[in-house]
């Protein structure tokens, strides 16, 4: 049974088509890059698969966990277990980053028929959590991503990830602004959470990140289609070639 | 068509004239007043008075009619009671030593108001009402070199609604001495008119915390004038959130060098309620700071307004004032005014000023969504995190729970439907 099922979808922005026919299945326990050169659609699908706002599908299907994703609102989205880390994560001035933790740790909790946790509890949890993403304590005090470096925001994401717990997560271009170092960071939190029963999806411009994340499909979105699916191999053929040859102008 | 007003003046008249006859002091507040402040009035153009004018209304007179008291409860204050503007000695607490009580009469008004020249003051209704039909004039002296670590707290309260009340407070707080003191109007009355004046003496100190939470159907019309003495330090906390209007104007003089204004405030407004905060400071010496910060937040039909003046004389060198005013509109309806005043003769200074008015910003509320936090919980998280910033800044520890409390029951009911 697969947790993620995209049925040809289509998505027109202000007359412009931008999905002209994506399909997709993901299968617990799978991890599956989504390249293509910039502008081709890939932040767009992560949108549409959180449910934000002005992203309604023109046509198609998609189902997450059984379900039909289309219902349901992106914060119930959430609650079922669909992740996205963003590609700029917004500053959250006077919101403090722990109570922000905990309000969506509960909130999931809540959902999953599990305790919520008492303060105490929290933090300790989000303390663990943090020390291995190498995130200070100091930070968590702060206001959610205001005045964390392009680095400390994508650990930030990836440890909001780990405290969730999802069975989708959505990486997008999770590795720009990274340096090698953060990006190891980053990589060993994906590669320690990803299981049997979870899956992720890495939107990327380059492969770099697919060095660390090793994904199990490769697919390549452009003009709006996947115009090429394929193993991990395909990522170095793009690494070397670029997107030529794929897309006619890449 | 315009409606014709009641005519207030002619009732206080008459009123003065029964109550107070001999008291010439009380005839010469009474003389500047000759009608409610009208729209064309530039310091009044945003904040009108029409309902209040159409109101039929006479000021409050004690009684012996016993009056329901309210008792003051809370062991962490040196309570002193107020009902109607009358103090209520038996409900209020026995001050320490250090804090002298007296009463004051409308000669001792004149004589402490004697620097003011301005207009805006000297004209202001309440001003004029007050110190004309005032019932008790208290004055607070804090002993010099005293630092009283429980806070003072005046609690106004009142329910006469067919009536104005009108409290008259002086706090003289004496060098090196340091006071804190929470205020809390809650009255239901026709027009609630408090005036008070502060006078700082030098290296001296208070913290004021006011919560103008009055009655749905009040007007409240708050005038607080300061006086800050060198190295004295003035740090001032409004929360607005109640009344139908509430203008809370303030105004302070900075009569020696390195004195400092702090003057911030939150106002929490939903449907008709018009909040007005109104601050002139005067910076007449040198080396001297001063901070005007405002945030409201408005839902439904109600309004907002910001008026701040910095004024800074030629030879008040060095001064360093800032203000800044941001209001988060939460309704198509709402509608916040702000309008900055500086008038700067000196040239070695650094004044400041801004004003942003904004909707909550839907990119921020997405991440919330995106977390699995509901849009209704994401709005309060936001809008609790605007006022705090603020209220942590601005609040004495000592009152950080109480006044973020008082805040979040105040902006759950905005949040209201």
């Amino acid at each position: 049974m697969s947790i993620l099922n995209i049925k040809n979808i289509h998505l027109s922005i202000e007359d412009k088509s931008i999905l002209k026919g994506v399909s997709l299945n993901v299968n617990p326990g799978e991890v599956h890059a989504i390249m293509g050169p910039n502008g081709s659609g890939k932040s767009t699908l992560s949108y549409i698969l959180s449910g934000k706002e002005g992203y309604e599908l023109s046509s198609g299907n998609i189902y997450f966990d059984n379900k039909d994703l289309l219902e349901l609102s992106a914060n119930e989205r959430s609650n079922q277990g669909l992740f996205l880390a963003f590609q700029y994560p917004v500053e959250l001035p006077g919101v403090s980053s722990m109570n922000f933790l905990r309000e969506a740790v509960n909130v999931r909790r809540k959902f999953l028929g599990k305790k919520e946790l008492n303060h105490l509890e929290f933090v300790k949890e989000a303390r663990r959590l943090a020390s291995s993403m190498f995130i200070k304590d100091e930070m968590l005090k702060r206001s959610v991503n205001v005045g964390f470096s392009g680095g400390e925001k994508k650990r930030f994401e990836i440890l909001q990830m780990m405290l969730l717990e999802p069975k989708l997560a959505i990486l997008d271009e999770t590795d720009s602004g990274l340096d090698v170092d953060a990006l190891k960071i980053v990589s060993n939190g994906v590669n320690n959470y990803k299981g049997k029963d979870n899956a992720v999806i890495v939107i990327t411009h380059y492969q770099r990140l697919l060095d660390y994340i090793v994904p199990d499909y490769v697919h390549i979105l452009a003009d709006g289609v996947i115009k090429k699916s394929g193993g991990p191999e395909l990522a170095k053929i793009i690494e070397k070639n670029g997107y030529a040859g794929i897309v006619d102008a890449a | 068509m315009q409606r014709k007003h009641n005519d207030f003046s002619k009732a206080i008249k008459k009123h003065v004239n029964e109550n107070y006859l001999k008291d010439d002091d009380r005839r010469s507040f009474l003389n500047n007043f000759s009608d409610w402040p009208s729209p064309t009035n530039e310091k009044w153009r945003l904040s009108r008075l029409g309902k209040l004018a159409r109101k039929s209304f006479i000021p409050y007179v004690s009684s012996s009619k016993k009056i329901k008291e309210t008792s003051a409860t809370n062991e962490d204050f040196f309570s002193l009671v107020f009902i109607n503007g009358i103090f209520c000695k038996e409900s209020s607490d026995k001050l320490p030593k250090e804090i002298e009580m007296s009463f004051l009469s409308a000669k001792d008004l004149i004589s402490n108001l004697r620097d003011v020249n301005n207009r805006s003051v000297l004209n202001h209704p309440t001003l004029n009402i007050t110190g004309s039909c005032f019932q008790d004039f208290i004055k607070l002296k804090i002993k010099a070199n005293c630092s009283i670590a429980k806070p003072i707290e005046l609690l106004q309260t009142g329910n006469c609604p067919h009536n104005s009340i009108h409290p008259l407070i002086l706090i003289e707080v004496e060098k090196n001495s340091k006071i804190k003191i929470l205020e809390k109007f809650k009255t239901n009355v026709a027009l609630n008119a408090p005036l008070q004046i502060l006078k700082l003496e030098k290296n001296s100190k208070i913290e004021f915390i006011k919560f103008h939470n009055d009655d749905s159907e009040t007007t409240n019309l708050s005038l607080l004038i300061s006086f800050l003495k060198e190295d004295a330090t003035c740090n001032i906390f409004n929360l607005i959130n109640g009344g139908a209007f509430t203008r809370s104007e303030t105004h302070s003089y900075l009569k020696g060098k390195n004195s400092s204004m702090n003057l911030n405030c939150v106002y929490l407004s939903t449907d008709s309620q018009h909040h007005d905060v109104t601050s002139s400071i005067y910076h007449d010496f040198p080396n001297c700071n001063s901070s005007q910060k405002v945030r409201g937040v408005l839902n439904k039909n109600s309004t907002g307004v910001f008026q701040g003046k910095i004024r800074v004389e030629k030879k008040a060198q060095k001064t360093n004032a800032q203000q800044m005013s941001r209001a988060l509109i939460l309704s198509d309806k709402a509608l916040s005014n702000s309008k900055p005043e500086l008038e700067i003769y000196a040239d070695d200074v650094v004044c400041s000023h801004g004003a942003t008015v904004g909707e909550l910003d839907e990119e921020q509320i997405f991440y919330f969504l995106s977390r699995g936090i509901d849009k209704q919980k994401a709005r309060f998280m936001m809008i609790e995190a605007f006022l705090s910033e603020i209220i942590e800044e601005s609040v004495d520890k000592v009152f950080l729970d109480e006044v973020l409390n008082e805040t979040e029951i105040a902006f759950k009911k905005i949040l209201e439907n």
